[in-house]
């Protein structure tokens, strides 16, 4: 079997070069079909698994403004890759979060590699990595890719998440507080009318992006039985 | 349901998803004391507020002085090289021939290959201010001026790139938001100067400014970033209204540059100018040789080059870029190294190797600096061009750019030209 793998992560985390620690020479530089954005892809083996690996462009968001978010967020629900690697800059941890919770509602098969978890300790700080995993319900695999370090383990803990069962990630479900919650549900439960919906998008990925006005999901809805209504239930 | 407008409800949410990630870290993550790192330190001084650009100006300064320095003695001895070996073309008995060994390849292509020691230095500095972290804070610092005018921060880190080249500058463009900024960036990213001027400024600064040559070249690269920001801000009131998006950008922490990876990226841009002048550059240098050698027996001035020059020279003739600049310009199209490929071949053709004297015979050094001046502005290459087009989707904008560039360019010479003389510089 092959395990088809998405690297993401803001910009400046070292993502580029946890791909080439990944890939080695076996690498394949193309194009985003339909775009001038290189897309990088590489190969490799690890305990006689096959990864193929995908270099998306580095985004601290996933909404559809800028041509290298709609690339990612495009491959992430067009290609549903088996895991998805968050390269996470522990010494901004913080702001590297957001996009991990992006993802999470996605409902990829998320791995955050922590990296440059030196330069995060020399400024001061002090992770409790399992702490943080457990909270997150995410596998964190702290790594110091400029010297290879973390990368035998993030081999290992992409091969376990991608042999999680789908629709089964045990990852937290990021909540928005009872008063927007209140919304989501609801819109939810109307976006679970549509089967053709459902089964292209994570329902509640979908309710929050319409309750966000997303002009890219609003699209996705459109000619849907419930569009309307959806519509009426975020007035 | 809150009657919230679609704007706040996006940042409601995303502020509740900080507050989850903030709750998330409270426990598991602790901040050592706020301690003051040398990094901190210089970013006090080099992101100040008045004296920030300042700095960045004296950087640059610097190293366009440091360039010009430490390459010349390489450029003289690559240049005593191919005189020498040119002496030797002119003993082959075949008339046409020795002329095209000794004139077309070795003036032309021989000629420009002298400047790679100019760009190998160059680019060895920039891969240090790179690596260090500074260029990152120079962009910050000009992103708060481009912001106040009302321009796309973002738009600045484009530019930086394309002091390297222009194309992949205009690639990085899909990183910002909002149609509007991207075309205005890249509309404008074109008067950014990038390596293939370089060979330019230092034939004619040094042929012609003296003791100035570094100044001359670093206000070259001042004044390809003023028209592009002075152009992005005539292009936002009128072309493309609207108000820019703010962006993050961030910032390295100031790392110790290594020589390796300076020495890899120095490589990196030698070996693409290499491979343009065995490729590009050569063909143009063969183009050039034909024209200005035929008819066979007419000397230089009723060459075909010389006709196309005599022809398009009453343009420039206020500038004073005389018949061998009009040459330059139009087949500088291709590449603007071939600017300075024309001036080899056609001296070459003349007869002469000293090629800095005989520029320094044909034109003043008012309108040497202006005729930078409008090689850095007048067009962006033909595979720029190119690749304006596949960018913008629109043969409309592109041919917008050329348009727009050679008018600009026309004006900015003639107003050095005119200024300079008004002060009694001739």
């Amino acid at each position: 079997m092959t395990v088809r793998v998405a690297l993401i992560g803001n910009p400046n985390t070292g993502k580029s070069v946890v791909f080439n620690n990944l890939t080695g020479s076996r690498q394949h530089v193309g194009n985003w079909p339909g775009k001038t954005v290189e897309k990088k892809e590489g190969k490799c083996t690890h305990k006689g698994v096959e990864m193929e690996i995908v270099d998306l462009p580095g985004t601290y968001s996933l909404t559809a403004r800028a041509i290298d978010e709609l690339i990612a967020r495009d491959y992430l629900i067009e290609e549903r890759p088996d895991v998805v690697v968050d390269i996470v800059d522990a010494s901004n941890i913080e702001r590297n979060l957001y996009l991990a919770l992006l993802l999470m509602e996605l409902e990829v098969r998320l791995v955050i590699a922590l990296n440059m978890l030196d330069m995060a300790e020399s400024k001061g700080y002090k992770i409790d990595v399992e702490g943080l995993s457990k909270n997150l319900g995410v596998q964190i695999v702290p790594t110091v890719a400029t010297e290879k370090r973390g990368m035998e383990e993030l081999k290992d803990a992409i091969l376990q998440a991608a042999e999680e069962e789908e629709k089964r990630h045990h990852h937290i479900v990021p909540s928005y507080g009872e008063d927007i919650e209140k919304v989501i549900t609801k819109l939810t439960k109307i976006v679970q009318k549509d089967q053709d919906l459902v089964e292209r998008y994570p329902p509640r990925w979908l309710a929050i992006r319409i309750l966000e006005q997303d002009e890219d999901a609003l699209q996705r809805v459109k000619g849907s039985l419930i569009e309307g209504e959806l519509l009426e239930a975020t007035r | 349901m809150n009657p919230a407008s679609k704007e706040d409800l996006e940042v409601i949410l995303a502020d509740r998803r900080y507050e989850l990630i903030s709750r998330l870290l409270e426990k598991t993550v602790t901040r050592g004391e706020n301690r003051w790192t040398l990094s901190d330190l210089l970013d006090k001084a080099l992101l100040d507020k008045y004296v920030g650009i300042p700095i960045f100006l004296a950087i640059a300064w610097a190293m366009f002085q440091f360039t010009y320095l430490v390459s010349t003695p390489f450029m003289d001895m690559i240049h005593i090289f191919f005189v020498w070996l040119s002496e030797y073309a002119a003993l082959i008995p075949n008339e046409l021939l020795a002329s095209f060994i000794g004139k077309g390849l070795i003036g032309g292509v021989g000629f420009i290959l002298a400047f790679v020691a100019p760009i190998s230095f160059l680019f060895f500095c920039i891969a240090l201010l790179e690596d260090s972290g500074y260029l990152a804070r120079a962009a910050f610092v000009m992103d708060r001026i481009m912001f106040k005018l009302g321009l796309h921060g973002r738009s600045f880190i484009p530019m930086l790139l394309g002091f390297g080249c222009n194309i992949p500058a205009v690639m990085a463009t899909r990183s910002i938001e909002g149609e509007k900024d991207r075309m205005i960036t890249i509309l404008v990213n074109p008067f950014i100067s990038c390596s293939a001027r370089l060979p330019i400024y230092v034939l004619f600064a040094g042929a012609l400014l003296g003791a100035y040559v570094g100044s001359a070249i670093w206000s070259m690269y001042i004044l390809g970033i003023l028209v592009a920001i002075l152009s992005a801000l005539l292009f936002r009131k009128t072309l493309f209204k609207g108000e820019p998006a703010p962006f993050i950008l961030e910032l390295p922490t100031f790392r110790r540059p290594t020589l390796k990876a300076a020495a890899i990226h120095m490589w990196d841009r030698t070996s693409i100018f290499l491979r343009k002048v065995f490729t590009y550059l050569l063909t143009g240098a063969i183009a050039l040789w034909v024209l200005s050698t035929f008819p066979w027996g007419a000397d230089v001035e009723n060459s075909y080059a010389g006709m196309i020059g005599h022809t398009l020279e009453p343009i420039f003739q206020p500038l004073g870029f005389g018949w061998r600049g009009a040459v330059a310009f139009i087949f500088g199209f291709m590449a603007k190294e071939v600017i300075v490929e024309t001036f080899g071949i056609l001296y070459a053709v003349e007869g002469k190797t000293a090629i800095s004297a005989a520029i320094a015979h044909s034109m003043t050094p008012l309108s040497g600096f202006a005729f930078m001046a409008f090689s850095l502005l007048y067009i962006p290459c033909l595979a720029m061009v190119a690749t304006i087009r596949k960018e913008t989707g629109s043969w409309k904008w592109t041919g917008f750019t050329v348009l727009y560039g050679v008018v600009v360019a026309y004006l900015v010479a003639a107003i050095i030209v005119g200024l300079g003389k008004l002060l009694g510089l001739a």
